[in-house]
Order: structure tokens, then sequence, then C-alpha cells
């Protein structure tokens, strides 16, 4: 007995391999033993929690593991590329971008990895920013929008009201500047992190674009004339921290005005939710202030994507469905407090007073041009750039003359 | 372990990737010669030179100092001796990110230290303006060196024979002169270790420089090792190919800095 085994284990464990070989390579109908999920990590507290939770009740239904990877925003560019070009790609990926994957072929599009509910769930304006060539690639796993937070105290004490021109921004940020001790009138994060999303803010407020139709506007008259301004907020009215071309958002501007020194900054709801969990800063929020009238803001809308593998087609349908399933979309959103990309979440969070002043926002919220494949080049370029344009003896037209040049190269 | 890694970035080198990391077919030496076509190179070039050069030099020369303070008996010598091993066993990120606090504009302690004890006027923007940049780094590199680096002369110094230095005496030799006519000789083997460790080491260190610099836009004060990553993932270049042609050469240039040092070590070391 015990011999037999041994001589025929041997065998089995070929047999077991050649079964496993064929079912990840071949077979339509067979589903895989596992599917490998790249998730973005928005916040400690939530985002693993969330998506553990959500894997253990898809394998549980589906029998079908679940190998979950919650990588931070720093690394998963990296990380993401190196599973492509070794070739194992994962199935199911979350990223701020996904023009690029679709243009390289990489993705199922709506029609093939999600059930026809959960497509007509899609907010309309989320469903065309996840556009490419007429498909939807990029599915809308959330949204945010900014908003402007201000300091009452400061602004108080300064005797100004919250600003709602540029005018109003340049007189109440030269006064809450001159309180001294260190207080900043306004905060400007023009450093590699997120440069591109406040740049936009300020655009978009003064009637400029990145794009008219299908062509890259970036040095436009009006572009030049708003990266002037910012230039000048910074070293001629100073009004804002120093080198504001070299400070992130998040450890930058953020952090200043959490400590309470900034008068104001652009902001967006998970600001608030520190600011609130930290209750050190008595803080409003309002609309952008503007130049042309109409007040902009910048919506971000971040993607889920499903990637071509054979055999996992049918797999990758069931998670992202059960993902869009309301009650579990709208849990997660409303726990990292971000705002709902489909009707029926909408419907759900509509009441949630923490979120009006972004709700608000959200119908005059614009998206950046992710649908282009080359915005994910430009956002890098803007990201490596733009800052040194309000340094001291920094050069407004000529850095957006530089950034039209390569996005109009990589565009051809 | 070694070969595998290395012929993989050879043959990435050798190729053309999207933007997502896809691999699009054989482009031969194509990337080499883009690399060449790069603005920013000169300056990283310039860069990694200054922060190679003055963290080995500055490391070395302080570390010859504290081998020899702590090669004296004192009391609570064996205290000192592992405090200074801290800065090496901590996590080189987490010492990055701890340093880009203390440099903070305005919250740092040393702007602050700085202030109130009259040597600055005014805070400086340590890790902002481009003129310390580089020096903030290069402390930062020299202090997470300087352990490593003292014990391998520690260890040294604790080889040469007292009576060495007792016969000496005998002839009259102390002091300074004692040092440079028998210290530092018979310490060239160990500060030949200390010195080409720390060539490859300093050259390859990525995290400080990544840390200390990450809210500066462009490539003003990248190394070739930090320059390589934003190739790759962080400019609008995004292209795993060129960056791997970059790191092919980073590891040519670093062995023959080894070779080249090496030789020179060695033929200085033949009696003349």
């Amino acid at each position: 007995m015990g011999s037999m085994t041994s001589r025929r284990l041997p065998v089995l464990a070929l047999l077991c391999a050649i079964a496993m070989l064929a079912s990840a390579c071949g077979g339509g109908d067979g589903k895989p033993a596992a599917i490998k999920v790249v998730i973005a990590e928005y916040s400690r507290d939530h985002t693993r929690p969330f998506w553990q939770g959500l894997a253990e009740q898809y394998t549980k239904q589906t029998g079908v593991k679940v190998d979950l990877q919650v990588v931070d925003w720093n690394s998963i560019d990296q990380q993401v590329s190196t599973m492509i070009q070794n070739n194992q790609p994962p199935d199911v990926l979350n990223l701020n971008s996904f023009s690029s994957y679709a243009k390289d072929g990489l993705l199922y599009s709506a029609d093939e990895a999600l059930s026809p509910k959960t497509r007509e769930d899609f907010l309309e304006a989320f469903a065309r920013g996840g556009t490419y060539r007429g498909t939807l690639y990029g599915f809308p796993i959330l949204a945010s929008a900014r908003a402007f937070f201000y300091n009452r105290d400061l602004l108080e004490r300064a005797k100004v009201e919250p600003p709602r021109t540029w005018d109003e921004l340049v007189a109440a940020a030269r006064k809450v500047q001159a309180l001294g001790n260190g207080t900043i009138g306004y905060a400007l994060p023009l450093g590699p992190e997120e440069a591109q999303a406040e740049w936009s803010i300020w655009m978009w407020n003064n009637g400029g674009d990145w794009k008219s139709g299908d062509a890259w506007t970036i040095n436009s008259d009006k572009n030049v004339q708003t990266l002037t301004f910012l230039a000048a907020l910074a070293n001629t009215h100073r009004v804002t921290q120093v080198n504001p071309g070299k400070t992130n958002r998040t450890d930058g501007a953020f952090q200043l005005f959490k400590d309470g020194k900034v008068g104001m900054v652009m902001g967006f709801s998970p600001l608030a939710a520190q600011l609130d969990a930290e209750g050190k800063v008595r803080y409003g929020v309002t609309q952008m202030p503007t130049n042309v009238g109409t007040a902009v803001t910048l919506g971000v809308e971040d993607y889920l994507m499903a990637f071509k593998k054979k055999g996992n087609q049918e797999a990758v349908r069931q998670f992202l469905d059960l993902y869009y399933q309301p009650d579990q979309i709208t849990r997660w959103i409303t726990a990292e407090r971000f705002l709902p990309v489909t009707r029926s979440g909408l419907a759900r969070m509509r009441d949630n007073e923490k979120l009006k002043p972004y709700l608000d926002a959200l119908p005059s919220a614009r998206l950046a041009p992710t649908t282009d494949p080359v915005w994910d080049k430009v956002k890098l370029d803007v990201q490596q750039s733009i800052g040194l344009a309000v340094q001291p003896g920094g050069d407004p037209r000529a850095v957006l003359d530089r950034l039209q040049k390569n996005a109009v190269e990589s565009a051809r | 372990m070694v070969v595998y890694p290395a012929v993989e970035l050879v043959r990435a080198s050798l190729g053309r990737y999207s933007i997502t990391g896809l691999y699009q077919g054989a482009v031969g030496l194509r990337n080499y010669a883009r690399l060449l076509d790069q603005e920013a190179l000169p300056t990283v070039v310039a860069n990694t030179v200054t922060w190679v050069a003055l963290v080995v030099g500055v490391t070395i020369v302080i570390s010859l100092g504290l081998a020899q303070l702590l090669n004296a008996a004192f009391p609570g010598r064996r205290l000192v001796r592992w405090a200074l091993i801290v800065p090496w066993a901590a996590a080189l990120i987490m010492t990055a990110k701890l340093f880009a606090w203390l440099y903070d504009y305005y919250f740092g302690l040393i702007n602050r230290a700085l202030v109130a004890a009259g040597v600055l006027r005014a805070p400086v923007d340590w890790l902002g303006d481009d003129r310390a940049v580089m020096g903030a780094m290069i402390a930062v590199g020299v202090f997470v060196s300087l352990p490593f680096t003292t014990y391998v002369l520690l260890a040294g110094l604790e080889t040469i024979p007292g009576e060495v230095y007792e016969a000496a005496r005998v002839d009259g030799a102390s002091g300074w002169r004692a040092y440079r006519g028998i210290t530092l000789p018979l310490l060239r083997p160990a500060l030949l270790v200390a010195a080409v460790l720390n060539l490859i080491y300093v050259f390859n260190s990525f995290p400080i420089v990544w840390t200390l610099n990450d809210r500066n836009p462009g490539f003003a004060h990248d190394t070739m090792i930090t320059y390589m990553y934003k190739i790759a993932f962080k400019s609008a270049l995004r292209d795993v190919g060129l960056a791997a042609a970059l790191g092919v050469v980073n590891v040519a240039l670093i062995l023959i800095a080894v070779l080249a040092y090496l030789k020179v070590a060695w033929v200085r070391e033949e009696p003349a």
C-alpha cells in the first residue's frame, strides 16, 4: 500500500500540473483558480478592510480565490508597469488613468466585462470620462471634486469675506498674509505630486483649457496669463508659502492648512475628513474664485479596468458586478468620503450633509482630458515642470510653450 | 542570483515599451543613443559626481576621527559604540523622512535651532532652495554612512599592535607624526574596503535623494539612480526601455570606477 502510493504520486502530480496548465492557458468555460485584483490605497483605515471583505464574499459565491494587492499611490505605476512587462497583468486594476491601457488593447470593454444593469447605472459624465474612441473601458470606481477651503478664524481676523473673484482673492490673501507671524494668504502647491490638478482649476477659472476640440492649447494666451498671475501671487504679491513651485499638496499645502497657518487652499472631501478628525481648524468650504464669471471646479474620476486574459472574463464580470452592487460601492465611497459615480449611489448619498458642498460643485466640475492617451504623458510633464514657472525668474510662457510642444509631439 | 537581473536589464534596454510597460519589439541600441540626447543628462551626471565624491570623502574623514575616538579607552565607550549603530540600523526611507521634517521650512527643528542660536537670521528652505538642496542631501548621506565606515576603520585600528607605537615613541615619533607614519599606512587595507564599498553604496543610494528631493519639479537635483526611476515612471518619457539603458550604463560606470580606484590603490601599494 505504502509503496503503491509513493510510486503513483509523481504521476498524479504531473497530471495535476497538466490540468492546471490547461485551465490557465486554454479553456473558455473553465474558470480561473484565482484572479489578481490591484487596488490603490485611498486610506489606511478603509481601503484594505473593504476590499478584503469584498474578496471574501466573492470567493464564497464563486469559488474563485482573489489575490488582492492594495498598493500605495507612490509606487502603483511602477508595480503595474512591472506586472505588464513580465506578462503578468492584473485581472482587475484600479488607477487614475485608463486610456493608455485601452490603446494598447489590454482591456475588456464595458460590454464584455459588465452586466447591462451595472453599465446603465453609471452617471453619464463619468461614463463619458472612461470612454476611449467611443467605447467604455475605464469604469468609474469613485469620484471627487475640489472645493475652496478657508480658515474662518484667519479670515475673520483679517476682516475679509471668502473671495469670489481673483481680485478679491489677491486682496484677501494680502490681508491674511499681513496678519504676520508666519501666516500664509493662499497655499499654492505646484510641486510634482498633483500640480496638474491645481493648475487645471486656475486655468479653467480664467477661461483657458487643455484642449480645444482635438488640438492641445496648453500655451494659449489665456493660459500664459493665468500662469503669470500665479507667478505674481508668489513673487510680486508674496501671499503664498515659500517656494510654491516646490511644494507638494499632501505634506505641503494641506499640512500647512491643517496646522492653521494658511488662509485659503483648494481642497477636497478627504481633507475635510482629516480636518474634522483633528478639530484644530475652524474652516469653511465654498466655490472656486473665478476670473470669468462662472466658477469651475475639477472633478476627478478614478477607474476600474478589466484586463483581457484567457478564461477570466466571467470571473472578472462577477467580481465587478459584486463591487457595483449599490450597497457595496456606496458603503466604500461613503467611508472614504468620496463622491458617487452611479445613479443609485447618488440617490443614496444626496442627503449626506457633509458631502453637500462637493455634490453641489459636481454639476460645474470638469474632468482632465483623461480619455486621450496623450494626457498620461502631459500630466507627468506638467508635474515635472509647471512649478518652475512660478519660481523667482521663472518664465511662464517658455514653460507652457515647452509643454505644448511635447504634447503635440506625443500626439503624433 | 546576480546574473539573471543583469540579463533582464540588458534585454529591457534593447526593447521599445509603451507607457503601460507593454513590450513592442526590439530597437537595438536606439535607447542608448536617445539617452545621450536627454537635456538633463549633464546636470544629472554632475550631480552624481558631486554626491558620490562628497558623501564618500566627508564620510571617510569624519569616520577616521570617530574611529580614533572609539579606539581610545574612555568611560561609556561601549554605549557610544552602540549608539553609533542607530542611523545604520534604521531603515533609510524612515531616516530620510525624518530629515525631511527636520529640514522643513515651517516646522523643522534645524531652522528653529539655527535661528535661535543666531547662526541664521531667517529660516532657509533647505529642500526647496536650489543652492541648499544638494548640501542638505549630502549631509544626510554622510550621516547614514558614518556607522559602517567607522566600524570598518575601527576594526582596522584594532589590528595595529600597540608595540609599533611604543617603538615609534622610543624613536621620538608621537602624535600627528605617528598617525601619519604608522596609523594611516597600516589602515590602508581598511580604508580601501571602506572607500570601495561606500562608492558602490552611495552611488546606488535611492531613498535619501528621492525623499528629500520629491517636492522639486524637474531634474535639477537628481542623481543617475533617481533620474533612472523618473525616466521609467515619473516623467513624460515614461519609458522603461530608456530607463533600462541608463541602468546598464550605471552598472558599467560603477564597475569602471571601482576597478580604476582599486588599480590606483594597488599601484600605490607597491613599494617605491
